[in-house]
């Protein structure tokens, strides 16, 4: 790369000598005669002029000149200079996943000496010793990409910035990371990665980015999916646990508590790269319970907390007219356990009524059985699976009866037969699902498949999700929480004892926690809780971390990037030079 | 324009004046004007006894009849007065690109004319190599001749080469631009001597009053070719316009220490500067 963009520019330094030719020309020695020298024999010379002088003499305006003309020509060839290292800024993308703290057997608050990132800090620390950047940025990479704080400079200043990094994500998302560093670093920027990994793919070629691994090859066990569902009136418990060693064969001492109490403790044998699965039946109203793993290479994987299942019911209040069907749609709400008693309004109302069923907070389905143009349908039925309803349903082989209503006056289709609406919904004024359902049942063989019960599960459920609260109590890190309030704002408490205010933006409060834990959510008189697992089987398994560095910052190839152009001094100090220039010329009273 | 045609204007502007002639300028050798000594004017006097070498012409025979004694008459005498005029002909007096050399022919010789206007005689000297009288000089000043400004040497040099015979008592002017390094006093001293009034005329060119333009300049000596080169800013030509003041009136205070009148006069406005002359009493209108 040239110093001189514009070479060309250069024809207009012939202005220099130019220049100078008008100043020696000018300044040559006009020779005058006089009457005698009688009269310029001064006793005190002037500071600049009246010796005699044998070299050629030119004013200090006329150095400026040649100065400013020099600056302006430099300047039009649009100068560029070679950034020095120090010169360029650099965007610290720290990997912010769990596996971060490998080596940690002393608990999950301690920092273990061994941990990647416990060696990625003494790196770093090194690497700003031994050179200086102009601006030092952190993108913490967790499943989001996020910026640390603003520019420091110092090393100082990182190791305070640094105190963010915890290493709780479940996830890291380097590519989406290194692309934000990128943005906001610019194209002089100059990137590195701290991570536990080895860059993906075989071949590195790091695009002003520095890839340093800090990671190694560890046996660990892990929980790696936890859950807690309900099953009848007792809740199910399922925890599957995984060795993550290459070769060794281990075994996993486990204890599963709730509060104070020992609910199982054994020891379990697994072979390398093996899962295995626990499953506990409780009643229903057990309260947390915690499940602890001896404490290994990775902490947070360790332990896991589970919440009792939520139990929402649903009161439904069946009109049908037809006894056979209200038999058969009886059956399905019981199957799906999700029908509590009618004991006060209800919130669903089976009807066959066209108008829509009183009560403000009610439901309807609507069930129409008109034979007049009855038509059987057995496909291909078009079924929009985005749909609540129609979330599991197969219909394939099914003969669905129903007759044709001429113009779809029921709402939006869910499920339809080639231009016939089987079910429909409809949202009324007051926020109120109305469910249109076109079936002859003893025509059709719906009622005869898994779709029937499917259907009032889904219907349930649906409606079950519109009533405050949480739909589930434990979360996988890293997903989000629904909770469904009538507040506009809830206070969230976090495992720390720290409190958040979230304001509604829509129909729920969506809650990302970023640390696993017990949660609280007060909204008004109401609280609910959630529990949040780790539960990340790629940050579990460490046979996969790494050591090493990866890519360069300079390269050859990318020499026009060290470049940095430099016009704007050029055109500053000739504008410095002219303001002088003036300054003198009209401060000086000819004596320059 | 030739040196006669300088001579000829300077005549014509000399028409207009006569020479002043102070009363101590009135003696000298029978002339048109009548002197403050006896003389051979037929204007009467005195009487005194003969003395012998008087002329017997004088011898009032009346008184001798009555008081036989030798008495003779006193007329007064008549006499000429003269200007010496002194021209400095040194190269500097024809300074290039100036109108110095005809400002100098000009007045002289209007000041030549003023002496005939005023009956005086007068020789004009020229101070080169010594002192010199100008070809017919005594007549009216249109045909002088030889009068050139060609001499390398100063002013002060001419008065010790070859000093002017100054007739006593005359009137002397001297034309000059008095660049010379030499003691205005010696010279004033010279000039004073014997003279009835002595007027020393500076004529400088507007060139050798005013420093020239900023910049670098090569200064030439006109009469050694002495060179020097200088860079001319605001302070050099202030100390140049010093340095000509001070000149200025260096011969100004030896003029009044020797009883002699300065006037200085511009090549350039020379017509008018001559109330300066009438001011100093030199010229008269006539």
């Amino acid at each position: 790369m040239p110093f001189l963009t514009y070479p060309l520019a250069l024809m207009a330094a012939a202005a220099l000598p130019a220049l100078a030719a008008i100043y020696i020309l000018r300044n040559r020695y006009r020779r005058r005669e006089v009457s005698s020298l009688m009269l310029w024999q001064f006793a005190v010379l002037s500071r600049e002029g009246g010796a005699k002088v044998n070299k050629l003499q030119l004013p200090l305006v006329f150095f400026l000149e040649l100065l400013a003309l020099a600056l302006l020509v430099t300047a039009a060839t649009g100068p560029r200079w070679q950034l020095p290292a120090h010169a360029r800024p650099l965007v610290i993308i720290l990997d912010d996943s769990a596996s971060m703290l490998a080596g940690d057997s002393a608990g999950a608050s301690a920092v273990s000496p061994n941990s990647p990132r416990t060696k990625a800090v003494v790196a770093l620390d090194e690497l700003l010793k031994s050179r200086k950047f102009l601006s030092i940025r952190l993108v913490l990479a967790g499943p989001k990409p996020r910026v640390l704080g603003s520019a420091v400079t110092t090393a100082t200043e990182v190791r305070e910035v640094l105190a963010q990094w915890t290493c709780q994500s479940p996830d890291a998302a380097l590519d989406a990371a290194i692309a934000l560093a990128n943005d906001l670093g610019g194209p002089q920027s100059q990137l590195l990665v701290l991570t536990d990994h080895a860059p993906p793919g075989s071949e590195f070629s790091g695009d002003r980015v520095q890839w340093w691994a800090f990671g190694g090859t560890q046996p660990n066990l892990a929980f790696v999916n936890a859950t807690r569902t309900t099953h009848g009136e007792s809740d199910r418990v399922l925890l599957e646990v995984a060795n993550y060693s290459a070769s060794a064969v281990a075994t996993a001492a486990y204890r599963i508590t709730s509060g104070s109490n020992l609910l199982r403790s054994a020891t379990l044998k697994l072979e390398p790269r093996a899962r295995q699965r626990l499953i506990l039946n409780l009643p229903a109203n057990t309260p947390a319970i915690e499940a602890a793993l001896d404490a290994d290479n990775l902490a947070a994987d360790n332990r896991v907390t589970l919440l009792p299942a939520v139990r929402k019911r649903i009161r439904v209040q069946n009109s049908l007219e037809d006894a056979a069907l209200r038999s058969l749609v009886d059956k399905a709400l019981e199957a799906s356990g999700l029908r509590s008693s009618l004991s006060a309004a209800p919130e669903i109302i089976l009807h066959n009524a066209r108008a829509t069923p009183a009560g403000t907070n009610a439901w309807g389905l609507r069930f129409l059985a008109e034979t007049n143009a009855a038509t059987p349908h057995t496909g291909p039925f078009i079924v929009d699976t985005a749909h609540p309803l129609a979330r599991g349903l197969f219909l394939d082989g099914v003969v669905w009866t129903a007759s044709t209503p001429g113009t779809n006056q029921f709402g939006l289709p869910v499920i339809t037969a080639g231009n016939t609406p089987l079910l429909a919904v409809t949202e009324d004024a007051l926020r109120r699902q109305q469910i249109t359902l076109h079936l002859i049942p003893d025509r059709s063989t719906l009622t005869a498949t898994p779709n029937w019960p499917i259907f009032f599960w889904n219907l349930l459920t649906w409606r079950a999700r519109e009533t405050p609260g949480l739909v589930e109590s434990n979360f996988r890190l890293g997903s989000e929480v629904s909770v469904r309030a009538q507040t506009n704002s809830v206070q969230l408490i976090l495992p720390g004892g720290g409190t958040r205010m979230l304001t509604k933006s829509a129909e729920e409060f969506v809650l990302e926690p970023e640390t696993p834990g017990l949660y609280t959510v007060n909204a008004g008189n109401s609280s609910w809780q959630f529990a949040v697992n780790l539960l990340a089987p790629e940050e579990s398994d460490l046979a996969t971390a790494k050591s090493g560095k990866w890519g360069e910052w300079e390269k050859p190839e990318e020499a026009r990037r060290e470049y940095a152009s430099v016009l704007w001094f050029f055109v500053l100090g000739a504008l410095v030079v002219m303001v002088t220039h003036l300054f003198l010329v009209t401060h000086s009273k000819g004596r320059v | 324009m030739s040196t006669r045609e300088h001579l000829l204007s300077g005549e014509a502007l000399g028409q207009r004046y006569a020479l002043a002639v102070p009363q101590t300028a009135l003696a000298g050798t029978t002339g048109s004007q009548l002197g403050r000594r006896a003389g051979n004017s037929i204007d009467f006097q005195d009487y005194r006894e003969y003395q012998p070498g008087d002329d017997l012409r004088t011898i009032d025979w009346g008184v001798f009849a009555r008081t036989d004694r030798l008495t003779i008459k006193l007329f007064r005498e008549e006499v000429n007065p003269h200007l010496d005029l002194l021209l400095d002909a040194s190269r500097s007096m024809a300074l290039e690109n100036t109108r110095k050399s005809a400002a100098t022919l000009r007045l002289a010789a209007l000041l030549g004319t003023a002496a005939e206007n005023a009956h005086c005689t007068h020789a004009t000297w020229l101070a080169g190599d010594g002192f010199q009288r100008a070809a017919n000089d005594m007549m009216l000043p249109s045909a002088w001749d030889g009068l050139g400004f060609a001499s390398r040497r100063p002013l002060d040099e001419a008065f010790t080469i070859l000093p002017p015979r100054l007739r006593r008592l005359g009137i002397r002017v001297l034309v000059s631009d008095l660049m010379c390094p030499g003691e205005p006093l010696s010279i004033l001293r010279r000039l004073a001597d014997g003279a009835a009034a002595v007027f020393v005329v500076q004529l400088l060119a507007q060139a050798d009053t005013e420093p020239p333009e900023h910049g670098n300049v090569q200064l030439v000596d006109s009469e050694t070719g002495e060179e020097r080169e200088i860079f001319v800013d605001a302070t050099v030509a202030a100390q140049f316009r010093e340095a000509l003041a001070r000149h200025r009136e260096s011969w100004d205070v030896a003029c009044r220490q020797t009883g002699a009148r300065f006037i200085s006069l511009v090549a350039e406005k020379l017509e008018a500067s001559l109330p300066a002359l009438e001011e100093a009493q030199l010229l008269v209108p006539a």
